[in-house]
């Protein structure tokens, strides 16, 4: 199962891709930006992609909507530093599924995994 | 005298307002978990997850944090709005529990268990704690808020440094406790 992580942050994307790894999902690919992220998800079309919601540019929440006008039925997770509740609101109205508090750790990653990799 | 007849802190408790996403952490009621990490984020996420997701229909849980950091910046990063938050310092004030008064501690803990069956309690800052007095008398606070939260279906979470401890004084928190996730320290 291919998986996608944008995050402006090499670091946390870094970790995400070595926790992921641990969780038994080999199949990463990376983006750092609103524009890299839509070029990945179009060619790769992963089933998973994990979306910072404050990105340079563009926002996470643009993203997933960008992402959901390519392929409707695509699972976004919206991920954040910090818990504001509109944001996180206005995310899941746009389409995304769950949220992941940053830094994540693997029994939150394993927990959102096993709920949408089926 | 009243079980509450000493000085406790703890006043309205409010429910949070839900999120709309899953529960992460699947904590079982009637217990105690250590964390063993530092900075304490799994501890915070799972307090805050359980506080802002209901399952199966249920009531959202309510909860009750104490912790070394400012209630302020507790509450801007992880967008508590009712739970009561209590600071750990040596200054004056409402919200404030001073490090050596282990009585106040102990029964604004007890206290809260007792009137929420199944709220959580995040005891953060027990490195200051020990700081302030010594580690058995910490030990004996834990146990005795252990007791309470075993005899109700509440749960408590303890994130601890395990570099601030000997293996001796781990082995002790960690008695009569569960133990969640790792001390994996992240960017």
């Amino acid at each position: 199962m291919k998986i996608l992580v944008v995050d402006d942050s090499e670091a946390f994307r870094k970790l995400m891709i070595e926790l992921l790894v641990r969780a038994g999902f080999h199949d990463v690919i990376e983006a750092e930006n609103f524009d890299q992220g839509l070029e990945k998800f179009k060619v790769e079309r992963p089933k998973i992609s994990f979306v910072d919601m404050i990105l340079p540019g563009k926002s996470g929440v643009d993203l997933t909507k960008a992402i959901l006008l390519v392929d409707p039925k695509a699972t976004v997770i919206a991920m954040s530093s910090i818990i504001n509740k509109k944001m996180i609101r206005n995310s899941l109205e746009t389409g995304a599924k769950d949220f992941l508090l940053k830094p994540t750790n693997e029994i939150a990653l394993s927990s959102v995994l096993q709920m949408w990799s089926d | 005298m009243g079980l509450f007849s000493r000085k406790s802190k703890v006043g309205q408790v409010g429910r949070e307002s839900g999120l709309g996403i899953t529960r992460k952490y699947k904590l079982a009621p009637g217990r105690t978990y250590i964390v063993e990490e530092s900075p304490p984020d799994i501890s915070f996420d799972a307090f805050v997850n359980i506080l802002s997701t209901a399952v199966d229909g249920s009531k959202k849980t309510v909860g009750l944090a104490v912790s070394r950091q400012h209630p302020d910046l507790i509450r801007q990063k992880y967008g508590l709005e009712a739970t009561p938050i209590f600071w750990l310092a040596t200054r004056a004030g409402e919200d404030v529990i001073s490090p050596t008064n282990l009585g106040i501690l102990t029964n604004t803990l007890v206290r809260f268990i007792v009137e929420n069956q199944e709220g959580v309690v995040l005891l953060d800052g027990i490195e200051y704690l020990i700081s302030n007095n010594d580690f058995n008398k910490i030990l004996r606070v834990i146990d005795q808020v252990n007791d309470h939260i075993s005899q109700s279906r509440s749960l408590m979470i303890v994130p601890v440094d395990p570099r601030a401890f000997s293996q001796k004084e781990l082995a002790l928190l960690e008695r009569n406790t569960e133990k969640l996730g790792s001390a994996r320290k992240s960017p």
